[in-house]
């Protein structure tokens, strides 16, 4: 059986290590960080404080090579990678990105769906594009769920400078319907606010109502609160378009984050990953664009046994 | 964070009020009606003699709380009948003498354009439009024209382009401005279509050679992806043919959207902004 081969220049890559020691962590990731700088591509390693600080000193300073805090990754993940996906489908010159970094703490249910979420549509958002990731997983830290996880959400494992396809690897598509990928849901509260749509015409005071509940009750910037709704109304226009009146939506206000849900009664999405991909110049842009504009847009159809239809949670914080 | 601003533009020249239902075009009648009587304007207004009360002139200005007992005592407010003599040029000329003479400063008028059509044919009413557009820029006339929408049925680019001062609907309005136009309100899909039209009969106004259309967003408050598309699509066949558009003073959220979805970096876009 042939294996991968080394990480090629000009494509993607996700790799995972596993490690359970210092050295195997500082070896691995100096070996991929003097191969994306021999690359010419643009180096960034993300790391927790005190582990960042160790690597810093173990691989020096050196010109295209940047550190930073996966604490300033982690509250907004998905927003983080699709402003890479336009960085790289938008820059008129060719860049090639290499990024290294850890696990960040995983202390509950909603924040390990979160990231093996992001984990897994890393594949798809930028697939297409000159970037490489190598994940690190420490095995004496890490809960067997979120390795098994991370075991399905990489193409490649990367162990003591060799690389193999990894055998539990799930395309996005197939992980996102797995029982390993989890369901992220609304709060267990009552909503704050909630509206039936009937026609395009009632979107403007969805709008509204939603702008003005979010600015009364949240913390978040105005531009979060701009974004959100903004994301919110092409969900709508999905839902009043594709799925059929009347349109549910329900609006929960908390201090740092808003979610909202939408239901209709349609034959849902079709596609489990619309509005992942760079948009085509003529093609849909709707999911797309609400991807863009707040944290996470997370789009199924609902049982049948349920009745059926389609539910779009969105989340901004 | 959008506002609930309401109607940022004025009710004062030729206008072009699209409605999709009978609360938007009561609702427009009265602002228009309103603006009217602040200016110690005459008031005339053409309809069906057997107009039913809730839809009459007088039911949209009772029903907005406007007081008109006194003006149409005095006759500044003139109901008139939707005959063949009112829609003649000749007649709306001498009734704008005879009003001006009397010491009113200006004059307005507004019907809707399905009257007319029982009356006479939708050809002939578009030269009358025409005729009147001149009029409101030679003379201190305003007209407002009342054209149904519904998603189904935007009026054509030629009904927009005789309405030289712009589109007053619920959620949408323009202006002229010096080499191009402004907007004002909230762009989504149900006013993609009126945005569009109301584009293309602008870009198709200006002076050929010209080259440079300008759109003053600093009143929009809010513009989905449809109404991206609009300033697509809209401004397609002048950038197709080497015309450039600026889109100008947009708000930081309208910024954002516009070049979320690339028409900074569209053919014959500029963006300018934000504000």
């Amino acid at each position: 059986m042939t294996g991968p081969g080394p990480i090629a220049s000009g494509r993607f890559s996700h790799d995972l290590l596993l490690h359970d020691g210092h050295n195997e962590l500082v070896d691995g990731v100096r070996a991929y960080v003097d191969q994306g700088l021999a690359s010419g591509g643009q180096v960034i390693v993300h790391g927790a404080e005190g582990r960042l600080a160790t690597m810093r000193e173990a691989l020096g300073s050196r010109p295209r090579l940047e550190y930073a805090l996966t604490s300033d990754l982690f509250p907004t993940p998905m927003r983080t990678l699709f402003a890479t996906q336009r960085r790289l489908a938008e820059n008129p010159e060719p860049v090639e990105l290499w990024a290294a970094g850890s696990v960040p703490p995983i202390d509950d249910r909603a924040s390990r769906i979160s990231w093996t979420r992001f984990e897994s549509l890393i594949n798809e958002i930028l697939g297409p594009y000159a970037f490489h990731a190598l994940c690190t997983y420490d095995t004496q830290t890490l809960s067997g769920r979120t390795i098994a996880a991370g075991r399905a959400t990489h193409p490649c494992l990367s162990s003591s400078g060799c690389r193999t396809s990894s055998p539990d690897y799930l395309a996005p598509a197939e992980f996102l319907a797995s029982p390993l990928a989890g369901v992220p849901g609304p709060p267990g509260s009552r909503p704050a606010v909630t509206l039936t749509l009937y026609s395009a015409r009632d979107l403007k005071r969805a709008r509204h109502l939603v702008a003005r509940s979010a600015m009364s009750f949240s913390a978040l910037p105005v531009s979060s609160i701009d974004g959100f709704v903004s994301a919110l109304n092409e969900v709508l226009v999905n839902g009043l378009d594709h799925g059929g009146t009347p349109v549910q939506l329900a609006l929960w206000v908390e201090p740092t984050r808003l979610t909202c849900r939408v239901l209709d009664d349609g034959p849902g999405i079709q596609d489990a990953l619309a509005g992942f991909r760079y948009p085509e110049p003529s093609g849909p842009k709707g999911l797309w664009l609400a991807r863009q504009l707040c944290e996470d847009v997370y789009a199924r159809n609902l049982p049948s046994a349920l009745g059926g239809g389609c539910s779009v949670v969105l989340t901004a914080n | 964070m959008l506002s609930d601003g309401g109607r940022l533009m004025s009710w004062d020249g030729h206008l072009l009020l699209v409605y999709d239902n009978e609360r938007q075009r009561r609702d427009g009648v009265a602002a228009w009606a309103r603006r009217g009587l602040d200016l110690d304007a005459k008031v005339v207004y053409i309809e069906p003699p057997q107009e039913s009360a809730e839809r009459s002139f007088l039911g949209v200005l009772k029903e907005h709380e406007i007081d008109a007992n006194d003006a149409l005592e005095r006759g500044q407010i003139q109901i008139v009948p939707a005959d063949a003599s009112a829609y003649s040029p000749t007649w709306q000329a001498s009734m704008v003498e005879a009003a001006l003479a009397d010491g009113y400063p200006t004059v307005r008028w507004s019907g809707e354009a399905v009257t007319a059509w029982r009356v006479i044919s939708p050809a002939v009413h578009a030269d009358i439009e025409w005729a009147t557009d001149e009029l409101c820029h030679t003379r201190p006339v305003s007209i407002l024209c009342q054209y149904s929408s519904g998603l189904a049925r935007t009026p054509t680019q030629a009904v927009f382009a005789m309405h030289e001062d712009g589109v007053r609907s619920s959620q949408l309005q323009t202006s002229p401005i010096p080499g191009g136009m402004a907007v004002a309100g909230e762009v989504d899909t149900c006013n993609e279509r009126i945005l569009r039209t109301a584009l293309m009969a602008a870009c198709a106004g200006i002076t050929e050679g010209q080259g440079s259309f300008v759109v003053e967003l600093s009143q929009v408050d809010f513009l989905d992806v449809a109404g991206v598309r609009a300033f697509m699509t809209g401004t397609a066949v002048h950038r197709g043919s080497g015309g450039t558009v600026c889109l100008r003073a947009a708000q930081r959220r309208v910024d954002r959207l516009l070049r979320l979805l690339g028409v900074d970096r569209a053919e014959g876009f500029v963006v300018e902004g934000p504000r």
